[in-house]
């Protein structure tokens, strides 16, 4: 069955009150939290600090601003990676509540601040970590910012990879400009037809960035739930997460009955195929 | 200005005391070592029959570069909208006589994924690389990385699995519930590391001279600030001040490589910014990047050796045109660049027409007579389209392999039966050991 008929057309849902109603900004550039609010940011505190990657990852700050001169997105938006060097390491629930709901998504993950750093913390991994404990903790705030990777997470929770032929569209993709997505005014052929014209018969999918085996998308597919990622996307958008377990059920039973068809073929061999899902 | 030298001293000294303390930039390679002698891994080595080549790091450390019976680990953007760049590569392969294996039992790394979105966590990224160094290893071919991104992350994650006993443990039970065991390759070599060790056998293959080209570079971040001690530097390069790769392999075939003053930035990629917040991916590019290659270093053509940074600038140009900035430079891969240099087809290997900057006028500069292959290319499509079978670089895996990753290296018995290749038309023929 194709994979590509359960790619979702939509965004990660949000009620039409959640996209009406943005985080609400004092004048200070402070957002006023809730109790609610303030009792998940006591908790997220308590988790980060907690997390041995703190320790290992913030080593000391001398306020230089190297980080933030090299900085891509220092250029471009409100945000500095001395700061949240300085969150992460001075900060409390409150400022590092304030961070995760907007700041931290501005790094580009270039890790440009960590090469230029000279007590060699890694920056761009505590701003992971703090990214980690937002879709953890399904704020609000990081609902929005993902939006619009719903079609791009299916893909990837399913096959492994993160782009396909037919999402790389002009639809999608406008301002790339019409040449490109090699299926173009210019050659008139259809994408299917530029594909096949790539010489490895691996890539001439449109569905996926390359053909992923069903073995191997399964044994993606179970590193996901046995390592907790499954149950991370299931506290972000639970309707998202039961239609990836739906594809991978199909793909399982695409498994067994491709099991019967070759045995013959598979008869004798030993490895992964003859033991995986028992 | 420390010299290269200079540097290194320096470095090294600082390497001996993080020793002594047990702290970081500790070399991962020994470590390995006694994990493998207690058992708890098991190391990919590197054989003779990989042919490796050696090349020095930022650290001075010696590295070993294989160059031969290798496994694709493909990128999900290159191949996914710049397939140019893996056939390009696939095919000087070929014209060099190397084996490989290019196989559907592969995943990404995941770490696009995670950089973006961050819906992932270190163990499952773990888990991710070690899946597929096991798949690597059980057809007795070394992994060679396509990816920036993966090759960043799969040094990260192969550091994490030394030097952390929990995640080790978990990740080893994860693999073996699907009936794989940990392994962990003696070096993570990206494929512009093959690009720089096959030098001397590539120069030997050109045909078009591209002296008078003028190249600026962008360094992919991910190549050399995600753990930079193993990136590969050569003292002829910049004078071992900036990475080898990929300017090496230019200045080799005679391209004159410009310096530019944001050589240093990153592309704009941003991971999540180029699905999601692409305005800041498209002024980051244009502004700091291709304007700067082009004003100052009066660029024919923009080389780099990932994914993400191919696809913008690339692709981030042609709305340029709306704020007065219609630089339109192309943007190739090293490995394409270098096909060309070496006579591939412009469009059935290195298929330029996916990349939105036009490299027409390039190829007029480097003497290809790219008109006469457009045509032929235009003929191709139309029989492709009427039912022809398509040229291919390697043989078509045969239909087994869409569900199961069958075992091709010294897990396979010697009776297995053999698979069926399907329709070649090899380039130099020699890549598939099928
Ligand atoms: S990793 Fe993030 S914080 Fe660091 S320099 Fe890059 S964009 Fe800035
Ligand atoms: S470069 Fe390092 S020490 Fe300087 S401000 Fe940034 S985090 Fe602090």
């Amino acid at each position: 069955m194709s994979i590509v008929a359960h790619l979702p057309r939509r965004v990660l849902s949000l009620t039409e009150e959640e996209a009406a109603s943005p985080p609400v900004m004092e004048l200070t550039g402070r957002r006023r939290a809730t109790s609610e609010e303030r009792t998940v940011a006591e908790t997220i505190y308590a988790e980060f600090r907690a997390d041995p990657r703190h320790r290992e990852f913030v080593l000391g700050c001398l306020n230089c601003g190297e980080c933030t001169t090299g900085c891509p997105a220092a250029r471009f938006y409100d945000f500095s990676p001395r700061e949240m060097l300085q969150i992460a390491q001075n900060g409390d629930a409150t400022t590092l509540w304030d961070a995760m709901q907007e700041k931290i998504w501005a790094c580009c993950q270039c890790y440009t601040c960590n090469m230029r750093c000279r007590f060699g913390n890694d920056i761009a991994g505590i701003i992971s970590v703090m990214r980690e404990l937002s879709v953890i903790h399904g704020l609000e705030s990081t609902r929005k910012v993902l939006a619009p990777f719903g079609r791009s997470l299916t893909l990837l929770m399913t096959v492994g990879t993160q782009v396909s032929s037919d999402m790389i569209q002009p639809d999608f993709f406008r301002d790339w400009g019409p040449f490109a997505t090699g299926s173009d005014k210019v050659w008139d052929v259809g994408t299917d037809v530029m594909r096949r014209a790539i010489p490895s018969d691996v890539l001439h999918t449109t569905r996926s960035s390359w053909e992923v085996s069903v073995q191997t998308s399964l044994e993606l597919f179970r590193i996901y739930e046995e390592t907790g990622v499954l149950d991370m996307l299931r506290g972000l958008d639970p309707d998202l997460t039961e239609m990836l377990v739906d594809i991978i059920e199909e793909r399982r039973e695409e498994f067994e009955e491709a099991r019967d068809r070759f045995r013959t073929e598979l008869a004798g061999m030993h490895g992964p195929v003859a033991t995986f899902m028992g | 200005m420390l010299s290269a030298s200079e540097i290194r001293k320096v470095v090294e000294e600082r390497t001996q005391r993080q020793k002594g303390t047990g702290k970081k930039v500790v070399d991962v390679r020994e470590e390995m070592e006694h994990l493998e002698a207690k058992g708890e891994i098991i190391i990919h080595r590197i054989r003779p029959e990989n042919r490796p080549v050696s090349a020095s790091t930022l650290f001075g450390w010696t590295k070993r570069i294989p160059t031969d019976r290798l496994w694709h680990h493909k990128s999900c953007g290159q191949c996914g909208n710049i397939p140019g760049y893996p056939a390009s590569l696939l095919w000087l392969m070929n014209e060099t006589g190397r084996s490989y294996l290019n196989e559907p039992h592969q995943t990404s790394c995941t770490a696009w994924n995670y950089h973006g979105t961050a819906t992932s966590n270190p163990v499952a990224l773990a888990a991710v690389a070690a899946r597929n160094f096991h798949r690597a290893y059980e057809t007795d071919h070394f992994p060679l990385i396509h990816c920036g991104t993966s090759y960043g992350d799969y040094k990260e994650m192969r550091k994490l699995l030394v030097e952390n006993a929990t995640v080790r443990t978990k990740v080893r039970d994860v693999l073996r519930g699907m009936g794989r065991e940990l392994v962990l390759p003696e070096e993570i070599v990206h494929y512009s590391e093959w690009v720089h060790a096959m030098t001397p056998e590539l120069l030997a293959r050109q045909k078009h001279s591209v002296r008078g080209i003028v190249a600026t570079v962008h360094e992919p971040c991910h190549y050399y600030k995600m753990v930079p001690e193993d990136a590969v530097y050569d003292e002829n390069v910049y004078a071992g001040q900036r990475p080898a790769v990929p300017s090496g392999i230019l200045m080799s075939l005679g391209a004159t490589v410009a310096d530019y003053s944001t050589w240093y930035d990153c592309c704009g990629f941003g991971f999540r910014h180029i699905l999601s917040e692409r305005e800041f991916s498209r002024s980051f590019a244009n502004l700091r990047k291709i304007r700067p290659m082009v004003d100052e270093a009066h660029s024919d053509v923009a080389i780099t050796s990932d994914t993400g940074c191919v696809t913008t600038l690339d692709k981030s140009q042609w709305i340029g045109k709306a704020h007065g900035q219609p630089y339109m430079l192309p943007v190739l891969a090293d490995v394409q660049f270098a096909a060309l240099a070496l006579g591939a087809h412009p469009y059935k290997i290195a298929q330029v027409h996916w990349h939105a900057a036009s490299a027409e006028a390039l190829m007029t500069k480097m003497g290809i007579d790219w008109s006469t292959a457009k045509a032929e290319f235009r003929e191709y499509l139309k029989a492709l389209k009427n039912g022809q079978a398509p040229e291919l670089l390697h043989p078509a895996h045969p239909e087994i392999e869409t569900y199961f990753a069958v075992n091709k290296g010294q897990v396979l018995p010697e009776e297995a039966p053999a698979t069926a290749p399907a329709e070649i038309v090899a380039n130099g023929g020699g890549g598939h050991p099928r």
